[in-house]
C-alpha cells in the first residue's frame, strides 16, 4: 500500500482582503488595467 | 564565448543541479517523490509553475517573435488571469478534497477507470512530443555557441535532468525552479538594460520605443476580431482562457506543481500570482525583442541570423549580389529611422507622417533583402525555414559583456532543463500512477512504485533526448509549435473535466465517447480548416459537451455520483 497524498485538507481564507472572490475580482481589476494600459501603449507610439 | 563566460555557465549549471539534488533529498516514499508530502509554499509553486513555462523556448523564440513580428504574442495570455480564477474557485479545492496524485484519477471518481485512461492516454502523447520539442530548444542553442551537433547537447541536457529529477523527483524539481526564476529575472534584467546601453548615444529611449512603434513592432493590442487572425485580444481572453484552462486544470506538468501545496489556500495562491506574473513578464520579454530590433536598426546585423547557413550561402555564387543588396537596405532604413527620429524631436505632424513613411517603407525594402538571403539557403537546405530562433542568441553572443554572456546562455540551458524536469516528472506520475499502478500492479508496495516513479522518470527522459535528437530538425518558431502541439489535445481533455465538474448528469460511456468525438473534431479542424490554433481549445470542449450530451439523451445513461 501507498501513503495518502495527504491526511487532511486544509482551506483557509486569503492573507489579504478577507475572502476569496475578493481576491479574485482584485486579479480580474489586474487584467483590465493591464489590457488598457497596453491598448494605450499600442496607440501612443503608432506614427 | 571566452573563458570567464564558459566559467559562469558551467558554475550555474552545476550549482543549479547541486542545489536541486541537495532540496530534493530525502524523497523516499511515493507521496513525497510526487507531490513533495505535500509540503510547498505558494511562492515555490508559484515560481516553479511559472519556471515549467519560462523554458528556453521562450527566451529563445519569443524575443525572435518580437523582432520579426512585434508584440502581438502577448496578448496570448490574457486569458491566463481569468481561467487561474476560475480553477482557484472550482478545480483546486475538488482535487485537494479528492486526495489525487493525477487529475485523471479524479475522472475515475467522477466517471470511470476508461475515461482516466484515455485521458491519461492522451496527455501522454502531447506531453510527450511537447517534451522532445523543449528539449530540441537548448540543442539549438548549443549547437550555435559550440559547433556541436544537436544529438550531443540534447543528449547532455537529458542526462543532467534525468540525474536530480529521478533522485530529488518534485522537490528537487521545484527548488531547482525557484533558484532558475531568480536567475531569469536577473537576466532579463541584464539583456534589456545592455540592449539599450548599446543604442547609439543620440537615439533616446523614447526615440527608441517610437521607432519600435512605427515599425509596427508595439502592436500589443489588436482588438479587430478575426478568426483566422492567431493573435489578437479575442482570441487571447477566449481562445487564450480556454488554453489556460486545459493547461492549468488538466495538464498534470502544471496540476501536479499545485497539489504540493500545503493546503488549498497556497496552491490557490501559486495560481493567482501566475495570474498576476504572467502577463508583465510576458511583455518584458517582448520588449526586449523589440528593442532589440531597433537595435539592429544602427547596427549591421548579419544577413541571416543562424549562423551555420549565413556560413553556408557566403559560399553560394548568388550571394554577393543578395550582401548588396542587404547592405543598401540596411543603409537606407538606418538613414530613414535617424530622418524619422528627427522629424518625431520637430514635432512637425506632416514632417513625421511623412518619415514614418518613408522608414516604413525601407523596413519592406529590408525584410525583402533578408527574404532573398533566406530563398538562397533554401535553395541549398530546403529543411531551412528561417532565423527566428537565433535572433536572441546572436545578439547575445556577439554584443553582451563577457561573464554576462555566459550567464544568458547558462539561464537559457537551465530554462530548458527546467521545463523538461517537470514534464518527465509529470509523465512518469501518470505512467505510474494512471497507468502501472491501475492497470499492471494494483497492490504494490510504496517502495516498488517509488522504484517504479524513478524509472519512468529515467524512461521519458530517455525517450526526450531521443525525441529531440531524431525528430527536431524543422520546427519553425519553437514557441508557436509547442502552443499548437498542446492546442491540438488540450481542448478534449478540458472538455471532459468540464462534464465532470459541471454536468452532475453525465455518465461514464457518454464522458468516454465524448472525448473521442471532440479530440476528433479538433483534429478536423486542424486539418481541413484555417481557424487559428487558439480556437481549438474552444472548439474542443464544446464538441466534447455537445456530443456527451446527446448521447446521454438517446441512450439514458445514469450519472455515477463521485
Amino acid at each position: 500500500m501507498i501513503e495518502e497524498p495527504h491526511k487532511e485538507v486544509i482551506d483557509e481564507p486569503p492573507p489579504f482582503l478577507g475572502t476569496w472572490p475578493r481576491v479574485y475580482g482584485f486579479v480580474l481589476f489586474w487584467l483590465v488595467c493591464v489590457i488598457g494600459l497596453f491598448y494605450w501603449f499600442s496607440r501612443a507610439f503608432l506614427a | 564565448m571566452r573563458t570567464l563566460d564558459w566559467v559562469v555557465l558551467f558554475a550555474w549549471i552545476v550549482t543549479l543541479v547541486s542545489y536541486g539534488l541537495y532540496r530534493g533529498r530525502g524523497s523516499d516514499s511515493v507521496s513525497k517523490f510526487l507531490l513533495a508530502g505535500k509540503s510547498m509554499p505558494w511562492y515555490a509553486m508559484g515560481l516553479s509553475i511559472m519556471a515549467t513555462q519560462a523554458s528556453a523556448i521562450t527566451f529563445i523564440s519569443t524575443t525572435g517573435q518580437a523582432f520579426t513580428d512585434g508584440m502581438r504574442f502577448v496578448q496570448f495570455y490574457f486569458g491566463v488571469p481569468l481561467a487561474m480564477v476560475i480553477l482557484s474557485a472550482t478545480v483546486v479545492p475538488a482535487f485537494h478534497r479528492a486526495r489525487v496524485y493525477t487529475a485523471y484519477e479524479f475522472l475515475e471518481q467522477r466517471f470511470d477507470s476508461r475515461t482516466r485512461a484515455l485521458v491519461s492516454g492522451i496527455f501522454l502523447i502531447q506531453r510527450g512530443l511537447s517534451a522532445g520539442i523543449a528539449l530540441y530548444a537548448p540543442a539549438v542553442v548549443l549547437s550555435v555557441i559550440l559547433g556541436w551537433p544537436d544529438k550531443y547537447t540534447a543528449l547532455l541536457m537529458g542526462s543532467l535532468v534525468v540525474l536530480y529529477t529521478t533522485m530529488g523527483g518534485i522537490k528537487a524539481v521545484t527548488h531547482a525552479d525557484v533558484q532558475q526564476m531568480m536567475v531569469i529575472f536577473a537576466a532579463l534584467i541584464l539583456s534589456l538594460g545592455m540592449a539599450l546601453y548599446l543604442m547609439p548615444s543620440d537615439i533616446s529611449f523614447g526615440d527608441a520605443l517610437h521607432l519600435a512603434g512605427a515599425a509596427g513592432r508595439l502592436n500589443a493590442v489588436d482588438t479587430h476580431f478575426d478568426p483566422n487572425s492567431r493573435y489578437n485580444v479575442w482570441s487571447g481572453l477566449i481562445g487564450g482562457m480556454f488554453l489556460a484552462l486545459a493547461y492549468f486544470g488538466t495538464d498534470q506538468s502544471q496540476v501536479q506543481r499545485y497539489l504540493t501545496g500545503k493546503s488549498i489556500g497556497q496552491s490557490r495562491l501559486s495560481l493567482l500570482f501566475n495570474a498576476i506574473a504572467k502577463i508583465p513578464m510576458q511583455f518584458f520579454i517582448l520588449f526586449i525583442g523589440t528593442m532589440v530590433f531597433v537595435f539592429f536598426l544602427f547596427e549591421k546585423p548579419p544577413v541571416l541570423f543562424q549562423p551555420i547557413e549565413q556560413a553556408r550561402i557566403e559560399r553560394e555564387p548568388g550571394y554577393a549580389a543578395v550582401t548588396s543588396e542587404f547592405d543598401k537596405a540596411h543603409a537606407a532604413r538606418a538613414a530613414a529611422a535617424r530622418k524619422f527620429v528627427a522629424a518625431e524631436r520637430s514635432g512637425d505632424q506632416e514632417a513625421k507622417t511623412s518619415a514614418a513613411g518613408e522608414f516604413r517603407g525601407a523596413q519592406k525594402q529590408f525584410d525583402a533583402a533578408r527574404d532573398q538571403a533566406t530563398k538562397l539557403a533554401k535553395q541549398g537546405n530546403p529543411a531551412y525555414s528561417n532565423d527566428t530562433n537565433y535572433i536572441f542568441l546572436s545578439f547575445v553572443t556577439h554584443y553582451l559583456p563577457v561573464g554576462v554572456v555566459g550567464l544568458v546562455i547558462g539561464v537559457i540551458f537551465t530554462a530548458a532543463m527546467s521545463a523538461i524536469s517537470g514534464e518527465i516528472n509529470s509523465l512518469a506520475t501518470v505512467s505510474v500512477m494512471d497507468v502501472y499502478r491501475r492497470f499492471v500492479k494494483k497492490d504494490g508496495t510504496d517502495r516498488s512504485y517509488l522504484i517504479a516513479s524513478r524509472l519512468a522518470t529515467a524512461f521519458w527522459g530517455i525517450y526526450a533526448v531521443l525525441f529531440a535528437s531524431y525528430g527536431g530538425g524543422s520546427f519553425g518558431a519553437l514557441i508557436e509549435q509547442v502552443n499548437i502541439v498542446g492546442s491540438l489535445f488540450y481542448g478534449s481533455m478540458l472538455g471532459v473535466f468540464v462534464l465532470a465538474f459541471f454536468f452532475k448528469k453525465i455518465g461514464p460511456s457518454a464522458a468516454f465517447y465524448g472525448t473521442i468525438v471532440g479530440q476528433l473534431t479538433i483534429l478536423a479542424a486542424a486539418k481541413f480548416t484555417g481557424i487559428a490554433f487558439l480556437w481549438y481549445n474552444v472548439i474542443g470542449p464544446f464538441a466534447v459537451v455537445l456530443s456527451a450530451l446527446l448521447i446521454t439523451a438517446i441512450r439514458k445513461e445514469e450519472a455515477r455520483v463521485a
